[in-house]
């Protein structure tokens, strides 16, 4: 029964490391990625947020991005960010949306 | 044309365009309507000659004359166009906007060059002059709020040359203004290799009090004919004769504080050791290792921060520059009566210095960009300088490390500046020892003695 319940709490220890620092991100977490930008959408001018698909350079995942700053979205009215373009992103899942922290082009001069 | 209808003409013009300020909009919108915006010529209706002035300007030349830095002939110009330091490896001279050659991996091209940001069409490129680099200046990407980046991009004409794009269209043209933070960060936001990397700084409400205060970058670099004034950076070589002051009338005075004790202080140390406490971007970078990127081209190892997320470090400054090939930075002493003590961006970086002469070498990155071969770049580099035995230079050459000493004039701050027992403290943010202070001053300047009774009471006010 003892070597029983300690399979159990063992089993049950792993399952939580797992949860809890597994790839997958939860609630809260900022997770950090570096990836190019598949896609932009942004609903007119006066948009107060976007998203931008990123596939992620190390997983090779597609990361729908929600981007609400200011500067970010100005960045996309005006083209200075598009399709293309390779990102550093911080994200937080809230609400079940990834919400941009940090979105940066790599790239400059 | 009679005086009197010439004398009611200019009447009319003048009260239009009072009343088109008057309502925050820049005059000639129906000028623009009617005719379309074709370029500085339309600028020219209302502005004449500053075309022409444009291209005397450091922002055109991508240099000046340089009085304060040593070993510099003072009857050449300096600039990003000539320069070889350690931030940025290449010129536009040696690093000219091209495109490079292809990727072994992926067999594509791109465009790259130090010269992207000129605000020419390439074609008439830095310290151009003439009636051709008049017509090409792009007016627009520093005065309009809706420029269409799409058009601003590289592309080669049919005769095969390098062409840099620019939106000259009326919807970009009839949203022209003061430049805003937003059109001078275009370029100055991603210097050096990428966002934050050279200047190490945002200027959002978050990060400087100017901003929060919703202040623009032209508020301070207060442009004159197109000319701006810019700090004491030891690593800005080039500008216009003009300078920024925080102690200007206009601004914040000679004495800006209402306690005496913090205005004494101005005397000996710079405003920007208390107000900008923390600084940012890259600290270190490497040109003669380049590291793959995910679209198979390469780019120099870099290693950065976000902005506030550095310690400055401390030195008198008087306004002179050291200037040898493994150190750039601020001259001055306790003792010479007109340095104070400043806090400066610390930067390190490695790259190829002449085996003969010691001096640092210089890259054209089109090269390593396209296969990370670092040494093809400095050979690249010293054929377009002219250097004798180019290939024997670029084989032998030795990489070394060059520490930049980066002015750290942004990242403002009242709340977070530093107050007495920051600095006059054992562990305090000064190396006095550094600075030159004896260790009976020390003594005395890292005793709570100096600031005990100011700061009790402050403790008492605040609680």
């Amino acid at each position: 029964m003892k070597k029983a319940v300690s399979v159990m709490v063992l089993v049950a220890v792993a399952a939580l490391t797992i949860f809890c620092f597994g790839s997958i991100a939860s609630a809260g977490e900022e997770v950090k990625m570096v990836g190019v930008i598949t896609k932009i959408e942004i609903a007119g001018k006066d948009a107060k947020t976007a998203t931008a698909t990123l596939k992620d350079n190390k997983t090779e995942q597609l990361v729908v991005i929600t981007v609400e700053d200011d500067l970010t979205l100005d960045k996309f009215k005006d083209h200075r960010i598009v399709e293309g373009d390779e990102i550093r992103c911080k994200y937080e899942v809230i609400d079940g949306k990834n919400v941009s922290k940090l979105f940066r082009k790599t790239a400059g001069c | 044309m009679s005086k009197k209808s010439v004398t009611a003409a200019v009447l009319g013009l003048a009260l239009a365009a009072t009343t088109a300020l008057a309502a925050g909009v820049h005059p000639g919108k129906e000028s623009i309507e009617k005719s379309g915006y074709k370029g500085p010529e339309t600028c020219e209706e209302c502005h004449p000659g500053s075309a022409k002035g444009f291209l005397d300007t450091v922002h055109w030349k991508h240099a000046s004359k340089v009085t304060n830095v040593e070993g510099l002939n003072p009857k050449e110009e300096y600039g990003m166009k000539n320069r070889i330091y350690v931030m940025c490896n290449g010129n536009d001279i040696v690093n000219n906007l091209k495109e490079i050659p292809k990727s072994p991996v992926t067999g594509k091209s791109k465009f790259s060059g130090c010269n992207t940001c000129h605000p020419g069409n390439h074609l008439s490129d830095v310290g151009s002059t003439g009636a051709a680099a008049e017509a090409a200046v792009d007016c627009l990407v520093c005065h309009s709020t809706d420029y269409d980046f799409r058009q601003r991009k590289p592309f080669k004409n049919e005769k095969g040359e390098v062409v840099m794009g620019q939106d000259r269209s009326a919807k970009a043209a009839l949203a022209i203004g003061k430049p805003t933070v937003k059109n001078c960060m275009v370029c100055h936001e991603a210097a050096g290799g990428g966002v934050i990397v050279k200047r190490g700084f945002t200027f959002t409400k978050d990060t400087d009090a100017h901003a929060a205060k919703g202040m623009v970058c032209v508020d301070c670099h207060k442009a004159k004919n197109h000319k701006m004034p810019t700090g004491h950076d030891p690593n800005n070589w080039a500008n216009d004769g003009l300078f920024v002051s925080c102690s200007d009338t206009s601004c914040h005075g000679v004495k800006p504080h209402k306690d005496a004790d913090l205005n004494r202080h101005c005397a000996k140390i710079a405003c920007q050791t208390c107000h900008i406490p923390r600084t940012g971007g890259a600290f270190a970078k490497d040109f003669t290792v380049w590291e793959q990127t995910p679209d198979k081209f390469y780019e120099p190892t870099t290693l950065k921060k976000e902005a506030n997320e550095t310690t400055p470090v401390y030195a008198w400054y008087n306004g002179t520059v050291k200037n040898t090939p493994h150190f750039i930075g601020p001259k001055g002493s306790k003792k010479d009566g007109k340095s104070k003590i400043t806090p400066f961006k610390i930067f390190q970086g490695k790259a190829y210095y002449n085996k003969q002469t010691g001096e640092l070498l210089s890259m054209d990155f089109a090269q390593p960009m396209s296969d990370g071969d670092t040494r093809a770049g400095v050979l690249s580099a010293a054929k377009t300088l002219g250097l004798k035995n180019p290939e024997k230079i670029a084989k032998e050459a030795v990489p070394g490390w060059q520490t930049i000493y980066f002015g750290s004039n942004h990242l403002v701050t009242k709340t977070k500046a530093l107050y007495c027992a920051n600095c006059h403290a054992p562990n305090g943010v000064l190396n006095f020892k550094d600075l030159g202070y004896s260790d009976k001053e020390i003594l005395k300047l890292t005793s709570p003695e100096l600031f005990m009774e100011k700061l009790a009471q402050k403790q008492k006010e605040d609680w």
